[in-house]
């Protein structure tokens, strides 16, 4: 077993002063600390539960990504983000090998996991590459808003003295899992955005030497030097070996950044337009987003990544029009993924749902393709003029959706509802040859998106709003209410019944006079 | 006024320009507005044609549920530009031929005088619904074409003709083959008196000789021709394009249970029965073909067909789309192409008044459905029950009510007398 603990200071509580951190023998203590912290967990896979080992040695790798539904900071290097809810992505160590996965996250997560089996719940991700791809083959995805069970499995699995320590896993923003037979082991990455309960941190960490090694660090971000880069400084000391915290500034390549810091803020909120109807429109707004939304550099592009329910989708073929796409301002559908089928009904839908890549058009960059020219000079033309007046204006960017039939109901006043969480948006932009992502010990990968990406991007991630309650939208849905519908199937049989008769009927009395008219030309 | 109705070039000429008119309309609102005029079905049918060019299966476009010789149709439409009208020209063309067939049928046919066959023939070509559906670029029209060529064609006996046609149309989208039913009813060609009944010794001899009789020279050569036309054609396909070729073109079409709301009265109970909560032992919407293919294939045209083929195809139609499990207001483009026939000597033109009802009705039953329909797919309220339940049934009423006066009007006629009469004029 490995461990790290990392506190993360905002620049202006970047001081810490010597009775913050003391080191003892064999433990650190923490006082009075501001700021996020990141434990992670390194654990090789024999000293894991024998039900865990059995599953994770028919596993290439399996990685799991956790996010609250409730609004929390990313405090850069911990800026990336998932939609909230549980993300799982597998890949079988033998091609077509299921090894249990769903029996596995329905034990640690809980039963009502809808998981039956990779085959069944899990889509294929799409990547970018196979033959570069770093990213897993099969993706689940669950709105799962909380992590009890989880905590109560684990709980279970280690001692007694360690499990006051466990229960605060129950206030993590974010918590990732990462094992593959590569290295034969288990991180386990839990981040809390800002200390639990009380204000501050105030914590006993100790080590006993046989449990490995503890490195305990407290950081702060500086400027860094290079825009690909992330620069630390700070006091670090392993438990059990330093006598004394040391000094520590460090700089590496990141993947994810934050977005720029400017005058305006860069963030957007989600909504579904109302009324949503069975075509509901998830719509983003980036507040004063005209001014704002600016690209971190020009080979940017903006991104958003949508984890969608089974019970909704989105029609790739709608999205292939430029003109309809402008419309909504964006720029075009990047990927779609999983359960795409534009007909089927939620209850013949066995897998989670689908995840979407799209590119959104932004306010330097005007959404129109360079063929429609026309359009674009014009739209350019009363822009200009009205630029003052709409100084920092939002900007609202429209993604249709369609509403699959969901099941009837009762008792429900014929309304139904699914809850979307809200997508990931971020600037996605090239970096320099030859730097090296994977330097970065707080590198984060495997997110749903950036294997859609080439390695060498990176990410301006793009906030939610401060103000927004949960990161999780509710659409109404309108479906056929049984209370009511006990006289359809009659009602239908009667109305077809008494339909069907009368065009017999008439049918027979044609065939009446035909008789008539027989005899009579018999008569004659 | 009369001088316009007096001339086909004119009436045909306005027919053409209201399409062009309609075509020109649909390149500028495609290439300005982010709503299409464009049909969703026509971008399926062009990216179907783009796989099938580049030598792929057109079924790997989602969706596409027709045959494959549609999208080899549509060929030219994936050279890209100006091309992707092609498709729109063809339907066009086709109901315009389609309405050509229709005004023939009325001359030669029914013997009607040509200001009057241009007049009922307006109907069809000079109806902007149809018009707009051909340039929308729904494939209707083309389908209409092949039908009212089958119905010229055997009016006209050209027999071998009309079954390969009905082959096609078969193929095509399998509804036509409730015309086969009356076809082969009408075919009665020799009913002559030299086997009455004196050579009944028994009642099976007498069942085998009527059998014989039954199956004359042009029943049979229709019944081998259109079997011989579908079947190669199926074949054909299905060397091609294998399973998914039956899987799109005819099992979806016949295993499909539309639960998405639409016309049928069937559409709340197959919604209500799919879905898994709802798990009931009596399937009754298993039966629903029941009523639709007795009416449609059995009864109407052993009542009707002989007295009047073009308004027993009509009734058959009605029929057909009026029990159907699934409805669509394209489906009442099948029917609508028969009305020049059945309208000509209808109690709804004769009595006026019946007639604007009906159509008052008929149209007054859609809004019904249609505002029901807005509220629940855009305003997002539960209108399954009762309200766009009601509304399917009462249209469902309605349709009930009007194919009842279409085979009493039938059933009053003796229009036989007239198709023979003009053959028989013809011939002599």
């Amino acid at each position: 077993m490995k461990q790290r603990i990392t506190y993360l200071l905002e620049e202006n509580d970047a001081e810490v002063g010597p009775e913050q951190i003391q080191v003892q023998d064999n433990s650190l203590s923490i006082h009075d600390l501001y700021g996020a912290k990141e434990h992670r967990v390194t654990l090789g896979l024999d000293e894991l539960p024998q039900e865990l080992r059995l599953v994770l040695n028919q596993c290439h790798e399996l990685r799991i990504r956790w996010a609250s539904q409730f609004l929390y900071a990313g405090l850069s290097p911990f800026t990336s983000r998932v939609s909230p809810g549980l993300h799982v992505f597998y890949t079988p160590r033998r091609k077509g090998h299921d090894a249990q996965i769903c029996q596995l996250l329905g034990r640690v997560f809980g039963n009502e996991l809808a998981c039956e089996s990779v085959e069944r719940s899990f889509i294929n991700v799409p990547i970018l590459s196979e033959r570069f791809s770093s990213t897993a083959s099969f993706q689940y995805y669950s709105l799962w808003p909380s992590l009890k069970k989880f905590v109560t499995y684990v709980e279970h699995a280690v001692h007694e003295s360690q499990q006051a320590k466990i229960r605060s896993l129950l206030d993590v923003n974010q918590l990732d899992v990462d094992c593959d037979i590569i290295s034969h082991a288990c991180i386990l990455n839990a981040y809390w955005a800002e200390p639990t309960g009380n204000k501050h941190w105030k914590e006993l960490i100790e080590t006993k030497k046989t449990s490995g090694t503890l490195e305990v660090g407290i950081l702060t971000n500086e400027k860094p030097l290079e825009p690909e880069e992330l620069s630390l400084s700070g006091v670090l000391a392993v438990v059990g070996e330093d006598d004394r915290p040391k000094a520590t500034k460090f700089s590496f390549p990141s993947r994810h950044h934050p977005v720029p810091a400017s005058d305006l803020p860069t963030y957007f909120y989600t909504h579904i337009k109302s009324p949503a109807g069975l075509h509901p429109t998830l719509q983003l707004t980036f507040p004063s987003g005209t001014k704002s939304l600016i690209p971190p550099n020009p080979s940017c592009a903006l991104h958003a990544h949508l984890t969608l329910p089974s019970t909704l989708l989105i029609d790739k073929y709608q999205l292939q029009d430029p003109l309809f796409l402008s419309s909504q301002r964006l720029r075009r559908l990047h990927s779609v993924a999983g359960e795409t089928d534009l007909e089927a009904p939620n209850w013949a839908i066995s897998r989670w749902g689908s995840a979407v890549l799209l590119e959104l058009a932004h306010p330097s960059a005007p959404p129109s393709t360079p063929q429609d020219g026309a359009t674009a000079g014009a739209e350019a033309g009363a822009g200009a003029e009205t630029a003052a007046a709409a100084a920092a204006a939002d900007w609202t960017v429209s993604i249709p959706l369609h509403l699959r039939y969901l099941e009837p109901r009762a008792n429900a006043s014929g309304m139904s509802a699914v809850d979307v969480p809200w997508p990931v948006v971020f600037w996605a932009c090239a970096a320099e040859e030859g730097t090296k992502m994977g330097m970065n010990p707080f590198d984060r990968t495997n997110l749903g998106y950036d294997g859609l990406f080439g390695t060498r991007t990176m990410f301006y991630h793009v906030p939610p709003a401060v103000q927004a309650a949960a990161l999780v939208e509710r659409v109404p849905v309108p479906v056929l209410d049984l209370g009511r519908a006990r006289y359809v199937e009659l009602g239908t049989v009667v109305a077809v019944v008494v339909g069907f008769a009368w065009v017999v009927w008439k049918l027979l009395a044609v065939g009446g006079k035909e008789g008539e008219r027989a005899q009579g030309v018999k008569g004659e | 006024m009369d001088r316009f109705w007096s001339n086909s070039r004119l009436v045909f000429g306005s027919a053409v320009l209201l399409r062009v008119a309609l075509l020109g309309f649909g390149i500028l609102q495609d290439n300005y507005s982010p709503v299409k005029y464009t049909d969703i079905d026509y971008f399926v049918f062009t990216d179907a044609a783009r796989y099938v060019a580049t030598g792929r299966s057109p079924y790997m476009r989602d969706t596409y549920r027709y045959t494959p010789l549609l999208a080899w149709m549509l060929y030219p439409t994936a050279w890209g530009g100006i091309w992707f009208l092609f498709g729109k020209l063809l339907f066009a063309f086709g109901d315009i031929i389609a309405g050509g067939f229709v005004y023939r049928i009325l001359r030669d046919g029914a013997d009607m005088p040509p200001a009057r066959a241009l007049k009922f023939t307006s109907i069809w070509i000079l109806n902007p619904m149809v018009a707009q559906i051909s340039t929308r670029g729904s494939s209707e029209g083309l389908l209409g074409m092949i039908i009212m060529a089958l119905l010229w064609s055997v009016l006209q006996k050209r027999i071998v003709l009309a079954g390969c046609l009905l082959g096609f149309a078969v193929h095509l989208k399998i509804y036509p083959f409730i015309y086969a039913a009356s076809i082969i009813w009408w075919l009665n060609e020799s009913a002559s008196a030299q086997t009455s009944g004196k050579h009944t010794r028994s009642p099976s001899t007498g069942l085998l000789v009527s059998l014989l009789k039954f199956c004359n020279r042009s029943r049979i050569l229709l019944a081998l021709s259109s079997a011989i036309t579908f079947f190669s054609l199926n074949v054909v396909m299905y060397a091609l394009y294998g399973r998914p070729f039956l899987e799109h073109t005819y099992f979806y079409h016949l295993t499909r249970t539309d639960h998405r709301h639409n016309f049928s009265p069937y559409n709340i109970l197959l919604y209500l029965q799919a879905s898994p909560e709802t798990q009931s032992n009596v399937h009754l919407e298993r039966l629903a073909f029941l009523p639709q293919l007795s009416l449609a294939l059995v009864v109407i045209p052993l009542a009707l067909a002989r007295r009047d083929l073009p308004s027993t195809m009509l009734a058959q139609t009605f029929a057909f789309v009026t029990f159907n499990k699934v409805c669509t207001s394209q489906y009442f483009l099948w029917y609508m192409m028969f009305l020049p026939f059945y309208l000509s000597s209808s109690s709804l033109l004769r009595n006026p008044q019946v007639g604007i009802v009906a159509l008052v009705v008929w149209v007054l039953g859609q809004a019904v459905w249609i505002q029901q329909a807005y509220q629940l797919e855009f305003l997002g309220q539960s209108t399954f029950v009762p309200g766009l339940w009601l509304s399917s049934i009462a249209f469902f009423l309605v349709d009930i009510w009007l194919l009842g006066i279409i085979i009493a009007d039938v059933g009053q006629q003796s229009t036989r007398v007239e198709y023979d009469k003009s053959r028989a004029k013809k011939m002599s």
